[in-house]
């Protein structure tokens, strides 16, 4: 015990709880201005039906008072805080139940979480897929135009970027979309998926909808499961080749690159999703399906490459936009702090020592400029579950921001308050990340 | 300058580099040759600014991209059998020490047997051929090199100790995986090898071994010192440069550490330059001493002759201007004015303006660098004798 104490309230571990703490205590003010604020817009949910000759004042009343807008604003307030400490974000205006057994809460109405769990994945990719390749681009043509000043490519890189970067994000995305989606027809104008191709996942059976989403976004879910889970395996394989001598570095992220992408093909042509309700099952035994050599799909099942492959070409036009958009603030901030860091001493001392230029320019000197490109990569996926309200809706890709835009405009408060409070949580979760990574990837930082 | 017990290991020919600044043109280094015999301890001494450190950077080829390589030759030296040694000079300028005698030239072809070196005498081209198995001593110019041949010599061949010995490890790796990087790189040698081999090195520079997996900033000044000693003697190079080893450290530490450098040199039997504005650092450690004016070498010789009875005004202000620990109490003179401004040297002899011995001619010409006394070379028109 006294041993638990002692690791508890040392160095690290004692920061982080401490940080915890202050979290809670920024995160109940958030939530509060963030309810307040949503609370002051005049009017509510019910405006729309003023005018309307099928409602009359009476239904009107009727609804107010289901969905408990009569009750006084404190009242409210302690009620959506009593729900959130027991998990619950509240039940939304706009959208109905579709589950079997409905929300002991929420009984008629959806809840946000549920929306939430709908919506966020679908972000995440988007978004995730965009920060990554992104500060992928940037942070290698930064670490390139610091370390080849004054080439025709600094110039190049730079002026492309910083024109696009500043350029009106709606128009430059529809202007993509103009190009690409309605004269060259290569890519799909928008949404996320094709619902022709996903009829077949209904076919196969109902799903229990106690999971509050239909089996289309199970299944879509799965599907990121194993492209996260593969991604995260890629990760591993690249933080452990970093240990490898230089020479081997770059041969063995290689092959474990290819490896990953065989798996991922055998996973997604052999694999598939078996007609089963269960999640558990599900899980369970589709686990053992996404082999190489079990290729033939057991009955009932659905083949999950070509679902895979129709969101995947639903992603291209927004992660182009996105990347070409935003590739310029990652690329000049890295070449700012990596042309500071090539001045320092050691990185002549690495020259000095005879270590091939790659070795001196990534291992040295990119590395040290690495601080802040991490600190802005943190908090560019934080704000990634928020997603782009300007992106979601050009593209109609249905996640949270296009819920967040359409829920304000339509005074859903539980659900604009929701998906606040839930990218509130995120972007703070975030911060004490970026932190502790900070202690990894410096050194000299320690939080004692 | 070479005697039969002593061969060089680098001579360095009527350098000059100059950096281009928005300013105009700084003149930093000019026409300095000198050459460093093996085992030997050689001190450059002078204000700073005046291009010591700017030499050493020209001889490793580690300068910045704003400057200019005008001229002049390094020749590195080493044995004719070293393989890579003579494949690397392979069409380039050499210099071989044979039987006393100097050949220089452009090392045309390469056999088993012998070296074809093409050679301009009286203005006429000629090609020698000299026995493999009689070159002892072959120098191949340094400048001649590209980046990638340069790369093999850079700490095997010539390592370096930098200036601010607390900024030249890296902040974020441990302090042994940064002599590893080194020892890796030019020597064939296994992970646990090259552990050991950090661990011997910590030991001879007085580190405990346990050291080697600690970060830079867990040490203190003097330990780091220690560290970039023991990396730069980590691939065992033929030359060490000790660019201002200890100014970051107090007077006792300092001492302490230049003595243990100088056990160290002596018992390995290497070649070192230590650059220093410190005249007393260099008096204890140099075996012979140049002394920089403003760009260019004023005087050059035997430490010992030239403290005593220095021939050029300027080696002797700047005696003057240091206290010596040991001997008896005297005044110091500083020396009046200021180092001249690089970009507009002052004409003739570049130390005229502050010179108190300065007469008319010095203002004119710029003075030969020639012999006054036996060993002891300056440039001055009005030598003190």
């Amino acid at each position: 015990m006294a041993r638990i104490w002692q690791v508890l309230t040392s160095g690290m571990s004692k920061y982080i709880i401490v940080r915890l703490l202050q979290i809670v205590l920024v995160l109940y003010l958030y939530m509060t201005l963030v309810f307040i604020i949503l609370e002051a817009q005049p009017g509510d949910i019910t405006d729309i039906y003023v005018g309307n000759p099928k409602i009359t004042p009476e239904a009107r009343e009727a609804i107010i008072k289901q969905l408990g807008l009569d009750k006084p604003l404190h009242e409210r307030y302690l009620n959506y805080l009593k729900n959130f400490v027991t998990g619950h974000l509240g039940c939304s205006f706009k959208w109905g139940n579709i589950r079997e057994v409905p929300d002991p809460v929420c009984r008629e109405q959806r809840p946000t979480w549920d929306l939430i769990k709908e919506r966020l994945p679908r972000t995440v990719l988007l978004f995730l897929t965009y920060t990554i390749i992104s500060f992928y681009i940037g942070f290698f043509l930064g670490k390139l135009i610091a370390w080849r000043r004054g080439a025709i490519i600094e110039y190049f890189s730079t002026v492309v970027g910083v024109v696009l970067f500043t350029v009106f994000t709606p128009w430059f995305a529809l202007l993509l979309v103009w190009i690409f989606a309605v004269n060259l027809g290569i890519v799909p104008i928008g949404g996320f998926i094709n619902p022709d191709n996903w009829r077949v996942v209904e076919r196969v059976g109902t799903v229990s909808r106690d999971m509050g989403v239909s089996l289309s976004n199970v299944v879509f879910n799965y599907i990121l499961m194993w492209l996260g889970g593969l991604t995260l395996v890629w990760g591993v394989i690249y933080l452990v080749s970093q240990r490898f001598p230089y020479a081997w570095q770059r041969r063995v992220a290689r092959w474990g690159s290819v490896c990953i992408g065989l798996l991922a093909m055998g996973a997604f042509f052999g694999g598939a999703w078996p007609g089963s309700a269960d999640q558990a099952v599900i899980a369970s035994e589709t686990r053992f399906n996404f082999f190489l050599w079990q290729l033939e799909f057991p009955a009932g099942t659905i083949p999950l490459f070509p679902l895979a492959l129709d969101f995947v070409q639903h992603m291209i036009l927004p992660i182009l936009t996105l990347t070409l958009i935003s590739f310029a603030g990652t690329m000049l901030l890295m070449r700012n702090t990596m042309l500071e860091t090539m001045r320092e001493d050691y990185v002549m001392a690495a020259k000095a020592k005879g270590l091939p230029d790659q070795v001196v320019r990534d291992k040295h000197a990119a590395r040290n400029a690495l601080l802040p490109v991490v600190t802005s990569l943190i908090f560019a996926i934080a704000f990634s579950v928020d997603g782009g309200v300007f992106t979601e809706t050009i593209f109609s890709w249905p996640g949270m921001g296009k819920l967040l835009l359409e829920s304000a405009i339509e005074q859903d408060y539980p659900v604009a308050i929701g998906t606040l409070v839930f990218t509130g949580i995120f972007a703070l979760v975030a911060h004490l990340i970026a932190d502790i990574l900070y202690a990894f990837l410096d050194p000299r930082i320690r939080y004692d | 300058m070479t005697t039969s017990t002593s061969y060089p290991v680098l001579q360095v020919e009527h350098l000059t580099m100059h950096y281009t600044t928005r300013k105009g043109v700084v003149k930093a280094v000019e026409d300095v040759s000198f050459s460093l015999n093996k085992g030997e301890a050689l001190g450059l001494v002078g204000e700073s600014g005046c291009g010591k450190t700017s030499v050493a950077l020209t001889i490793l080829r580690l300068l910045p991209e704003n400057a200019q390589f005008l001229g002049g030759h390094v020749y590195f030296f080493r044995d004719g059998s070293d393989e890579a040694h003579v494949r690397r000079a392979l069409g380039k300028p050499v210099k071989i020490l044979l039987n006393g005698r100097e050949h220089q030239g452009r090392l045309l072809e390469v056999n088993r047997a012998q070296l074809v070196l093409e050679t301009q005498l009286n203005g006429r081209s000629q090609q020698i051929k000299l026995g493999r198995s009689d070159i002892t001593h072959l120098g191949v110019d340094l400048t001649a090199l590209s980046d990638e041949e340069m790369r093999p010599i850079r700490w095997k061949g010539i390592s370096m100790i930098f200036q601010a010995a607390m900024n030249s490890l890296n902040p974020v790796y441990k302090v042994g995986d940064q002599l590893i990087e080194a020892i890796q790189t030019h020597m064939p040698l296994s992970l646990p090898e090259a552990r050991e081999r950090v661990a011997q090195l910590f030991q001879l520079v007085g580190l405990d071994r346990q050291l080697m997996d600690r970060y830079p900033h867990e040490y203190s000044g003097g330990m780091k010192q220690r560290a970039v000693i023991a990396m730069a003697l980590a691939c065992d190079p033929d030359i060490i440069i000790a660019d201002e080893p200890t100014t970051a450290l107090d007077v006792i530490v300092q001492d302490k550490i230049l003595r243990e450098m100088r056990q160290i040199q002596k018992k390995l039997n290497m070649s070192m330059i230590y650059i220093s504005h410190d005249i007393a650092v260099i008096a204890e450690v140099a075996d012979r001493v140049g002394v920089m004016y403003a760009g260019s070498l004023v005087e050059f010789g035997p430490s010992e002759p030239i403290f005593k009875s220095p021939i050029h005004p300027y080696t002797k202000a700047l005696m003057s201007a240091f206290p010596s620990i040991k001997g008896e109490k005297v005044k110091l003179t500083a020396l009046p004015g200021e180092p001249p401004d690089l970009i507009k040297p002052p004409s003739g002899c570049r130390f005229h303006p502050r010179c108190p011995y300065a007469t008319e001619i010095c203002e004119r010409e710029v003075p030969q660098f020639i012999e006054h006394k036996p060993n002891q070379y300056a440039a001055c028109w009005n030598p003190l004798t």
